[in-house]
């Protein structure tokens, strides 16, 4: 009872004329990046963020929470219809929804994909409700040895599942903790690795890092190759999916949201992973597994399924532990900071309007996306045809007007164009952003933690593995990275197996 | 040689020079960590997993995995144009102002990677500096540099 009154609440909160249309704007924008590839949901977010400062702290999570969100509705329509992810969570989506398309069913494809995505969305967002407060309460109880054993489990779990060689992640994620000590150091603000640059004292930025990373060195990947995308062409028809196409969407639809929502949750998880994830059960899981990859409609139903659970899963550990899990949570956490909240097991209590307005928001911003998405296909077919030479001009602009506007400093220009550069070799290379940009990410949080477990323990590592939550967390870690060494135990072969096929 | 084999290298380079300017920085001991400590473990760590990347590529040469062509068939002579013409936007920015140096960026991107005319390129360039102005300019009270010519 006490749970539906603070949802009440949040309603009363999200149906602000303001706020409602904020959460318009942000799904708006989400669906729009989500339909664009080479513009993500972080360089859409990076981009809007300096716009934020004029609002509320709730205002400003709920525009962005709504492009992140809405970025995973929009980014199914160019895996259904190009062949191309819109963004990384859609990837797995090209493998059946665009066979879906060339075999005349876009409609049901897209369909299913917006009503699982719906359905995800909606349950996700239950998960939240009922899962962030007990977890909130139980992190009180987190010393600084559980924080660092959390963060090391979590960079572990996506070295672990991210593609390619163990060690490369790890690698990584190694590189990623050392940027995150370039600047002013925590405890004694002595400075670091900053070569007397003035900009370097504040650390390396998270927007140039995440928008060179990702926005910038797709756009020289995709200059680079001269193939143009060729878009399907015929009229969308039938969006509404036949009985015999909910019958076989629904189970896909609700495992995809279950195991959506709990790899969400999970430090390292996110959605790419979940929708890979629900791709290798739904495959395992069929009668007919040798048909997937040649347009079914399972195929597409689990993974967008899963990746807008996911994103429901994501906002747990940020909003109950002030711990992001993903490079979008650490934004979303960076504002909340600029606007002088601290997300953490005190939020729930301290700032119940930011928590359940969130919610809340969610739940009205998932209803939009049904509404918006269906009618405006068409739209978005068009908006794609838009030649990739005029496209990737505006991708590079935005990427720099919002790195410069962070700080009015060009100098984030040179940080944005170094890392897209670094980005643009690693990819050649075959090396993961992800682990980096999450290394980043938490990089502080786990030196203060180590530091202070240290102090604590008169520099006893032991003090990780004797406090029985610490110790649960930093084993399964220990683990994790055991596991590929025992002989005759692949690492990871669902998820391996598709990339493959990619 | 193969591609992890120089990758691994690379970073392991990279890993030591993190050690050893860790250094400067004080490492403490093990119940009182100093500055150093943190970014000295992720220095230690980029070269353990460099080393056993660079043994992992090389029991893969003398399997006979050798060099990947990364840049065959591809025109990845536009990356690095790409990346030049951030930079220069960076150097230029300041002393041009948003609109001129805008306007210069896009007419560049739209003329050096596609077949458009210039009507269409200067058209297109001046279209999308004036429009971006007025997004994050005017109607975002953004602080965009204004250039020795004052817009």
């Amino acid at each position: 009872m006490e749970l539906l009154g603070h949802l009440f609440a949040g309603f009363q909160i999200v149906f602000q004329p303001m706020n409602l249309f904020l959460c318009f704007l942000g799904v708006l924008m989400g669906t729009l990046v989500g339909v664009l590839p080479g513009l993500g949901p972080v360089t859409a977010m990076s981009l809007l963020l300096p716009t934020t400062f004029a609002m509320s702290p709730v205002q400003a999570i709920i525009m962005l929470a709504g492009i992140y969100y809405g970025a995973m509705y929009g980014g199914s329509t160019t895996s259904i219809l190009v062949n191309i992810p819109g963004e990384s969570a859609s990837v797995v989506t090209c493998l059946d929804g665009y066979q879906m398309a060339r075999n005349g069913r876009a409609g049901a494809a897209l369909g299913i994909s917006a009503f699982g995505s719906f359905i995800a969305g909606t349950l996700g967002i239950i998960g939240l409700m009922l899962v962030a407060p007990p977890l909130a309460a139980m992190a009180l109880q987190f010393g600084p040895p559980e924080y660092f054993s959390l963060v090391v489990m979590g960079l572990t779990i996506l070295t672990f599942l991210a593609s390619g060689p163990m060690w490369k992640s790890l690698l990584m994620a190694a590189f990623g903790l050392f940027l995150s000590c370039i600047g002013m150091e925590l405890i004694s603000a002595k400075a670091r690795f900053t070569f007397d640059i003035v900009e370097l004292s504040d650390g390396v930025g998270l927007v140039p890092l995440v928008m060179g990373l990702f926005g910038i060195s797709e756009v020289m990947l995709n200059i680079e190759q001269s193939a143009e995308r060729t878009i399907f062409e015929s009229k969308i028809k039938n969006l509404l999916p036949t009985l015999g196409d909910w019958r076989a969407s629904i189970p896909p639809i609700l495992r995809g949201s279950f195991m959506g929502f709990f790899l969400g949750v999970l430090p390292g998880g996110g959605t790419v992973i979940s929708s890979f994830a629900s791709y290798a059960i739904e495959k395992k899981l069929s009668k007919y597994p040798e048909k997937f990859g040649t347009g079914v409609i399972e195929g597409v139903a689990g993974p967008e399924s899963a990746n807008n659970a996911a994103t429901s899963g994501c906002f747990i550990p940020l909003l109950s532990l002030g711990v992001p899990t993903t490079g979008t949570m650490a934004l979303l956490l960076g504002t909340l900071i600029m606007h002088g909240v601290q997300p953490g097991p005190m939020l729930v209590n301290e700032h119940p309007d930011i928590f359940w307005g969130t919610v809340a928001s969610m739940y009205v911003g998932n209803v939009m996306l049904l509404v918006l998405n269906l009618p405006l296909i068409g739209l978005w077919v068009k908006l794609l045809k838009v030649p990739y030479a005029i496209l990737f001009p505006l991708i590079l602009l935005f990427c720099l007007i919002g790195a410069f506007s962070l700080n009015n400093s060009v100098v984030d220009i040179f940080f944005v164009a170094f890392f897209g550069l670094v980005g643009y070799l690693l990819r050649k290379f075959r090396y993961e952003a992800a682990p980096l940009v999450l290394a980043f990410v938490l990089g502080p949080l786990m030196e203060v933690n180590l530091r202070q477990s240290l102090l604590m323990s008169d520099g006893s590592p032991f003090i990780f593995f004797t406090r029985p939550i610490s110790g649960v967390l930093i084993s399964v870690a220990v683990v994790l990275l055991v596991f590929p060494l025992i002989p005759g135990l692949k690492k990871k072969p669902e998820i391996a197996e598709i990339g493959d096929m990619m | 040689m193969n591609n992890d084999q120089l990758s691994s290298a690379v970073w392991f380079s990279l890993g030591l020079a993190v050690c050893l300017l860790s250094v400067q920085y004080r490492l403490g001991v093990p119940a009182k960590p100093s500055a150093g400590f943190m970014p000295f473990l992720a220095g230690a760590g980029m070269c353990l997993c460099s080393l056993a990347g660079f043994v992992h590529a090389t029991l893969r040469r003398k399997r006979g995995e050798g060099w990947r062509a990364m840049f065959a068939g591809l025109k990845w002579q536009r990356a690095f144009l790409v990346f030049g013409s951030l930079v220069a936007y960076g150097l230029l920015l300041k002393t041009l102002g948003f609109l001129l140096c805008t306007t210069l960026f896009i007419a560049f991107q739209l003329k050096a990677f596609s077949p458009y005319r210039w009507p269409a390129v200067i058209g297109g360039a001046v279209l999308t500096a004036v429009v971006s102005y007025v997004v994050f300019e005017i109607w975002l009270k953004g602080q965009l540099p204004q250039g020795f010519w004052g817009i």
